[in-house]
């Protein structure tokens, strides 16, 4: 990577990383958003395209990027569509598939865990995923013991394993060649919403906190070191950037303040708590309108979270009641990307940069995400102000952060299926070096296992 | 709510077994399951009210819902011939082409019902055209518009702008809600009302029906 290259991306991640610290920066990211649909589809693929096709969707980003230089951060990829495809998943609707080619991908609610299978779920989730829920939600497994339903672990695996080497590929295409960080890296969801998602659904997981409270309170608690130890499976290595955490159902007014500091709350800070001792930070999307309940933030260590804040929500709000505990992201309306003029747009940076970005902390985004219909005009006046009135200092550069040290212990050790010990038995002893053989064989053991929850949502 | 009946309460506070026991016993006594199925609005309307002033979240609502729809599968085939939803103000409603998310959605429907409007919900992903039809063929006064995806701002306007075409605009008022949408989105797309969330989107058809 050529040196200012390198120099760009460091300078980039270091201020990424102070803003995610609350701590003193140059100037505000311009671009900072972790989901920029607007950039997918900028360079005029479709969805479809973007979904499938690997290179239309890498040429694409680099079209972004070289038309937008001043962009600070950009994912790299969401949805690559072949792998849904390889088994047949049912929980999403694809474009260009069972979508037309130019409309998102979308989230399909359904009951894929029954009622009277949370104590599977809880005491042998291997059991749990592979004999029951796994069979619903992957089609290509319908048929159980034949030899398309093997075919379908087959491929799965296989996808699963291309897709790891793409996003590598990608995050470094646009590492080296435009000196982009990434917004986040890895991903887990809340417990809750886990079993609210793709598990029991809404409805089931609504009658449930009535009708078996318990069960729901002990699968949220059992769910918490398979669902940490995966993310950091897919986490930056380095811990350079957030893990990523969509969150759903704890929007107001799904469950009651009460429900909510039962049921959903628990357990989310006990997940997010183990990544922050580990060593990562975390990047939250408070999907809808959290109002009534994001006040919980204020209850982790200062300066290792950001929260996206939504369109129903109010950023100044946030800033003044958790702004001095996490960074926040947000404050322009989605609408006002697709619908508003550049002026609006420069006005409401200016006045955001005024007021609640005005002492740092706060990330101009829309809510979480720049939409896909942005007039490009929008976007060009959103990061011309950015610059323009996101300035706070001449003097101030921001070093790039040492990656924490491990935290012994307080990593969840990674499930297996089966566990080495009893490989071994079965080999009757190795006539090697046991660790060779050990560490493969477990390696594949836990991918398999994250392999089995990737198809959670 | 103190002239509720005992099963209208035990709906209320959403005690299923006591619901269920309540209205085996009515059963056994005799009483008509049409008054059944009246206590149990009435219990409805109580939730809707609840959900309006904060006290009751989604997850009541929903929870009363689930109740209401056992009971009514044991009452329907009771009820013979008699039609319970022919009556009541109309609201078409449905998420827009390109859409399919309808938990939004089905929260309005559920408190329409509860405050009792005719609601033909038309379900998820649907077609300008078929709202036209519905109207058309129902007489409703009131169009609910709902998406998730601010991708679904063009096809509400193209919902309004097929009303137009189609002649029947001047007697439809267009509701617009959804997380995404807000004044200015109403704005752009033609539309009468904006709805900031369900309980407005109540208020709204109200207001429209009881001038």
């Amino acid at each position: 990577m050529p040196d200012e290259i390198q120099q760009l991306f460091e300078e980039r991640l270091a201020r990424y990383q102070a803003i995610i610290a609350l701590e003193p920066t140059d100037r505000m990211i311009v671009g900072g958003t972790g989901s920029n649909y607007f950039a997918e589809v900028y360079a005029g693929y479709t969805r479809q395209e973007m979904m499938y096709d690997i290179s239309k969707w890498m040429a694409a980003e680099s079209k972004f990027a070289e038309d937008f230089p001043e962009v600070d951060l950009l994912r790299s990829g969401r949805i690559w569509a072949p792998i849904f495809d390889s088994v047949g998943f049912r929980l999403y609707r694809l474009p260009g598939n069972d979508l037309p080619k130019n409309t998102d991908f979308q989230f399909v609610e359904g009951e894929w865990m029954k009622a009277d299978e949370y104590d599977l779920l809880i005491n042998n989730p291997v059991e749990f995923l592979i004999e029951h829920r796994l069979p619903r939600v992957l089609g290509e497994l319908k048929e159980r013991g034949s030899a398309r339903s093997y075919m379908a672990f087959l491929k799965g695996g296989m996808a699963y394993m291309l897709m790891a080497q793409v996003m590598r590929e990608r995050v470094l295409n646009l590492e080296k060649k435009h000196g982009l960080p990434q917004p986040f890296q890895g991903v887990m969801l809340a417990p809750f919403d886990t079993l609210a998602d793709g598990y029991r659904g809404l409805q089931g997981i609504m009658i449930d906190l009535f009708e078996r409270p318990d069960k729901v309170l002990e699968a949220c608690d059992a769910l918490i070191p398979d669902s940490v130890s995966c993310a950091i499976a897919t986490a930056n290595p380095l811990k350079q950037y957030p893990i990523f955490m969509p969150l759903h159902r704890g929007t107001h007014p799904f469950l009651s303040p009460k429900q909510f500091d039962t049921f959903y709350w628990p357990s989310l800070f006990k997940a997010i708590m183990l990544l922050i001792e580990a060593g990562y930070t975390v990047r939250a999307y408070l999907e809808g309108d959290w109002t009534p309940n994001w006040h919980h933030w204020n209850e982790f260590p200062r300066g290792k979270i950001i929260c996206d804040i939504d369109n129903k929500a109010d950023i100044s709000r946030a800033k003044s009641e958790i702004g001095n505990n996490v960074c926040l992201a947000g404050g322009i309306p989605d609408r006002m990307f697709i619908l508003g003029t550049p002026e609006e747009i420069r006005s409401r940076v200016k006045e955001l940069c005024e007021t609640a970005g005005r002492d740092g902390g706060l990330i101009l985004n829309g809510g979480c995400g720049i939409p896909y219909s942005t007039k490009p005009e929008n976007f060009r006046a959103y990061v011309n102000a950015t610059l323009e009135y996101g300035k706070y200092s001449d003097t101030i550069k921001p070093k790039l952060k040492k990656a924490p040290p491990p935290s012994v212990g307080k990593i969840p050790s990674r499930r297996v299926i089966t566990p080495w010990e009893i490989k071994l038995r079965e080999f009757g002893g190795v006539m090697g070096d046991e660790t060779l053989i050990k560490e493969a064989w477990e390696t594949f053991e836990q991918r398999a296992f994250c392999w089995l929850r990737f198809w959670d949502w | 709510m103190a002239q509720l009946t005992d099963l209208a309460r035990a709906l209320v506070d959403l005690e299923k077994d006591r619901v269920n026991a309540i209205v085996e016993d009515r059963l056994k006594r005799e009483t008509s399951p049409l008054e059944i199925v009246k206590e149990l609005n009435d219990g409805m309307i109580e939730i809707g009210e609840r959900f309006t002033s904060c006290e009751y979240f989604i997850s009541e609502l929903m929870y009363s819902s689930h109740i209401m729809k056992e009971i009514m599968g044991r009452l329907e085939p009771l009820l013979g011939q008699t039609d319970l939803s022919e009556s009541g103000n109309i609201v078409v409603i449905g998420t827009v082409k390109g859409d399919i998310h309808d938990i939004g959605k089905n929260i309005v429907v559920t408190l329409l019902k509860n405050a009792g409007f005719r609601v033909i919900d038309m379900g998820i992903d649907v077609p300008a055209d078929q709202f036209a039809e519905k109207l058309k063929e129902t007489g409703a006064k009131v169009l609910g518009l709902s998406c998730l995806l601010n991708i679904a701002f063009q096809e509400m306007k193209n919902v309004v702008d097929t009303l137009r075409r189609t002649g029947i605009r001047d007697r439809v008022k267009v509701i617009v809600g959804g997380q995404p949408t807000d004044e200015k989105v109403r704005e752009y797309v033609g539309a009468d009302y904006y709805a900031l969330d369900a309980v407005a989107g109540v208020k709204i058809c109200k207001k429209i029906y009881s001038p």
